[in-house]
């Protein structure tokens, strides 16, 4: 159910879901079906989101193409692949349940009506992927989350659950240390709502756009992570930052891994295998954090192509399997880059892909604040560790959208009912805000101030880190947010106003990078995405502990949290 | 290089057209151009945007006056006058702005939608249709325990439809949707197929039916411009097509051979 524009401006619902991805609309399905109210607000429409964009696919140990030698899948194999590809740094319990729940979720799916590919036999086809030890990847050709997220919007929209669609949520609401609601811009009117609940589910995916160099939707600024810091609730391990090995020169847009799944190879300038030399049994489906920084290494020793690329070679796979298995891959690299694969190798390089990091919750989604809770990407629950495995996030989306939906139900009966007062002062607050921002007369420019944080970003804390060049970089932030304060934008008015967003946009961006960067300066080792030239060594002893970053009197403060371990014990990570 | 773009907001009496000049650059896309144009000299410029990789549906607009996706419309394929997909000719009474092929890429909203702000359309209509055909699976049973069975032929048929990313494209390209307020449209209806021809669903001609009415798949007059200009290669002139003869074989048979209820 769309909600229409001018309704009154104060709502009340048991449940907030913000965010409409995959984890969001899982979330609403479950909430919806156990009859509670809830709201989804979303700050795009939710076939929008970016969890569109997944191609390669979703895990789980279905078992329906057997390994080599005649093995079969199983949960557990699944969990050690995920530990051994986290660096040993995620929990392991997460994972446990994660890995378990997953093949009734590819099921489940299938079951609302998603179209997923299919072997001959009319089972759903599974194919490798980085990392892992079976043919473990359901998928749909390689639009994945495209098929899924259109079946989950189906369900939410014949279940009449109400979407707030293009609500930009400007803040959280907490009284008495709880989360009582937030608070929205509706984009198009530019009026400000109030939202009170008993319960806050963050649902808004990762902050990949706080780079230059990005695989990811253009509106993924990490809101709600910012959200999350702000309100008082704590941030996990966000210095681990995943860089994708294979993004298109220029727009960065992704070719997945898929494309080394159905066998493309990475090449050098001379021509040669390179992948071969760095992981030499598992070569080009190496995890992604291996294969980013040997096609960083390639381009750094002079034998990438100028324009700093390698290139992604297709062509022996044959134009009949590229046209079934690859045709998304074969179109964006004829749409972006005009190169078909058939005929043409792909320029390929890395940029930054996942956020491994996020808002620190339990295993039941709560986070740090009673009645805030968060899931999917903009969380850390930690199944990811210090690196993603390929398709282990859509998993984790559709899992814990409906198991932290599913906690905070049982949850719901305990929960008080929040009063509407501090929700509507937040609205007043709100208001008085986006007059001042709209009054400002400063004279810097806001695209200039992202363009320059997102480089700095791209820069100081990219695929290679060191300690000088990354405090410098913590410097050029702290700066920018100086200039930012005197950002005036020329649109004054409230409705469509699209600066405005990317104004309240920046602001989020400002706290999640300081995060990421403190997490990274104060982690004196290298340990799955994150490499410090400095520290090149993984530093058990140390380091294997979660880093813990919450605002403490308007500052970043950073501290350690213990690894959950568990069936896995940490040993070298060898492919 | 130029962009010439229609600017719109509420209260103004008129639309007004804004000409930008950009950095010509290879591989530079529309949405490339409306970003620089809005962050170098107009941050009042509105349009949409999500994903940039021609997934998400987003930001379908009318570019030299057909519908494409912003983000997967080069520049310089425009200028080159090389990528205008053929359609048939329809009108568009309001949109007479002239511009100047060579120089100049012309930039206006979706037609058949109501502007809000420049490029920006109310999607609402387009969502209507769509909740109409009442999209969402309806498996034929019970469900198994493990995945129900399908032929690799019936995916690639579906996935024919699935790949849809409801950008509304082809409801503006649409002759009919311009003139029949209640017409379906072609999204809506491939939807509708899609759900149809899915074996898993089993529903008989029950899924067909639901557009059995003039202004359902009787109302598409074969123009065929929601095919040509489809970004995803989504046929609904197709399904439209099949639904029909599905329909009229119907028909026939229900009234019998000789036409006489027997
Ligand atoms: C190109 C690409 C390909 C990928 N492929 C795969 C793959 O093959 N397999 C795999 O497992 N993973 C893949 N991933 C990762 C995966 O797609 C994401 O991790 C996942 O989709 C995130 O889903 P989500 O529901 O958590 O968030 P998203 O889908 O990002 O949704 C976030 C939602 O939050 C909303 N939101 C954000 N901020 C606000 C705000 N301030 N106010 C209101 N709403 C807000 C947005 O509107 C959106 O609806 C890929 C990622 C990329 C970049
Ligand atoms: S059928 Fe094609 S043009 Fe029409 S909405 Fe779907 S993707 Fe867009
Ligand atoms: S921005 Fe997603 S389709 Fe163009």
């Amino acid at each position: 159910m769309v909600v229409h524009r001018d309704q009154p401006s104060l709502h009340h619902v048991d449940v907030i879901i913000i965010g409409g991805g995959l984890t969001g609309l899982r979330a609403a399905l479950q909430l919806s079906r156990a009859g509670r109210s809830c709201a989804l607000l979303s700050k795009v429409h939710p076939l929008r989101s970016h969890s569109v964009a997944a191609q390669g696919g979703m895990n789980a140990s279905l078992g329906n193409v057997p390994g080599t030698e005649g093995a079969t899948d199983s949960w557990e194999r699944h969990a050690y692949d995920t530990v051994k590809g986290s660096d040993y740094l995620a929990d392991q319990n997460a994972v446990v349940r994660m890995c378990r729940e997953a093949p009734a979720t590819v099921i489940e799916l299938e079951h609302m009506g998603t179209v997923w590919s299919q072997l001959e036999d009319g089972k759903i086809a599974q194919r490798p992927f980085g990392g892992a030890g079976f043919p473990r990847t359901c998928y749909a050709a390689d639009r994945t989350g495209h098929n899924i997220l259109h079946t989950l919007y189906e369900q939410v929209t014949a279940e009449k659950i109400p979407v707030y669609e293009e609500f930009f949520v400007t803040s959280l609401v907490t009284a008495g240390g709880r989360c009582t609601g937030c608070t929205a811009l509706e984009i198009m009117t530019g009026t400000i709502h109030g939202f009170c609940a008993k319960a806050t589910l963050l649902a808004t995916g990762g902050f990949g756009r706080i780079f230059s160099r990005s695989t990811n939707a253009i509106i993924n600024t990490g809101d709600g992570q910012a959200l999350a810091l702000r309100a008082g609730a704590s941030l996990k391990d966000m210095e681990f930052v995943q860089f994708h090995p294979t993004s298109l020169l220029g727009s960065n847009i992704l070719i997945s891994e898929a494309a080394r799944g159905e066998g493309g190879v990475l090449v050098n300038k001379n021509g040669e295998r390179f992948m071969t030399r760095y992981a030499p049994r598992s070569a080009d489906l190496a995890p992604r954090d291996v294969v980013a920084r040997a096609i960083e290494n390639e381009i750094a020793a002079g034998r990438g192509f100028d324009g700093g690329y390698v290139h992604l070679d297709l062509r022996h796979i044959g134009e009949e399997r590229i046209r079934e298995r690859l045709p998304g891959i074969r179109l964006i690299a004829m749409d972006f880059a005009g190169v078909d694969p058939v005929t043409e190798p792909i320029p390929v390089q890395p940029a930054q892909h996942y956020s491994m990091g996020g808002i620190d919750v339990g295993i039941e989604g709560q986070s740090g604040i009673p009645g805030l809770y968060a899931a999917g990407e903009c969380a850390c629950i930690s199944v990811h560790g210090a690196n993603r495995l390929g398709g282990n996030s859509l998993l984790e989306t559709v899992v814990f959208g409906r198991l932290v939906a599913a906690s905070i139900i049982r949850a719901l009966p305990s929960e008080p009912v929040p009063a509407d007062g501090p929700v509507l002062s937040a609205v007043q607050e709100m208001e008085a805000k986006v007059s001042g921002i709209l009054g400002k007369s400063g004279g810097e420019q806001l695209f200039t101030v992202i363009d320059s944080l997102k480089e700095t970003m791209n820069t100081k804390f990219g695929i290679f880190r060191e300690g000088n060049s990354m405090e410098k970089g913590l410097a050029e932030i702290s700066a920018l947010r100086e200039r930012a304060g005197n950002i005036s934008i020329s649109d004054k008015n409230r409705a469509a106003n699209q600066a405005l967003v990317r104004y309240l946009e920046l602001e989020y961006m400002f706290p999640v990078a300081e995060a990421t960067a403190l997490g990274a300066i104060q982690r004196k080792e290298s340990r799955g995405s994150h490499t410090r030239t400095d520290y090149p060594a993984r530093d058990d002893d140390r380091f294997l502990f979660h880093t813990i970053t919450r605002n403490l009197n308007g500052k970043i403060a950073v501290s350690s949290a213990p690894v959950t371990l568990g069936m896995f014990t940490p040993e070298e990570r060898v492919y | 290089m130029m962009l010439k773009v229609f600017r719109f907001s509420p209260g103004m009496e008129k639309p007004r057209y804004d000409t930008f000049a950009i950095e010509p650059a290879p591989g530079k896309t529309v949405l490339a151009a409306l970003f620089e144009a809005q962050s170098r000299y107009d941050d009042s410029l509105a349009f949409r945007y999500s994903c940039r990789g021609a997934v998400c549906g987003t930001c379908a607009m009318l570019i030299n006056r057909v519908p494409r996706l912003a983000c997967r419309t080069r520049l310089g394929a425009l200028s080159a006058g090389d990528s205008d997909p053929p359609h048939s000719h329809y009108d568009l009474p309001h949109l007479t702005e002239p511009w100047d092929k060579k120089e100049e890429v012309l930039v206006e909203p979706l037609p058949n939608l109501p502007v809000i702000k420049d490029l920006i359309v109310d999607m609402d209509e387009f969502f209507t249709r769509y909740r109409s055909v009442e999209p969402v699976f309806r498996p034929g049973g019970p469900d198994p325990e493990k995945e129900r069975l399908m032929t690799p032929e019936a995916v690639r048929e579906l996935e024919r439809y699935t790949t849809c990313i409801l950008c509304a494209a082809c409801f503006a390209a649409c002759p009919v949707n311009g003139k029949n307020p209640r017409y379906t449209g072609p999204a809506a209806l491939a939807k509708l197929y899609r759900f149809h021809i899915d074996p898993r669903e089993q529903q008989g001609p029950a899924r067909l039916r639901t557009a059995d009415t003039p202004d359902g798949w009787w109302a598409c007059e074969f123009h065929t411009n929601c095919r040509r200009v489809c970004p995803k290669d989504v046929p609904p002139d197709k399904a439209i097509g099949h639904a029909r003869q599905e329909l009229k074989d119907l028909k026939k048979k229900e009234t019998g051979p000789g036409g006489d209820g027997a």
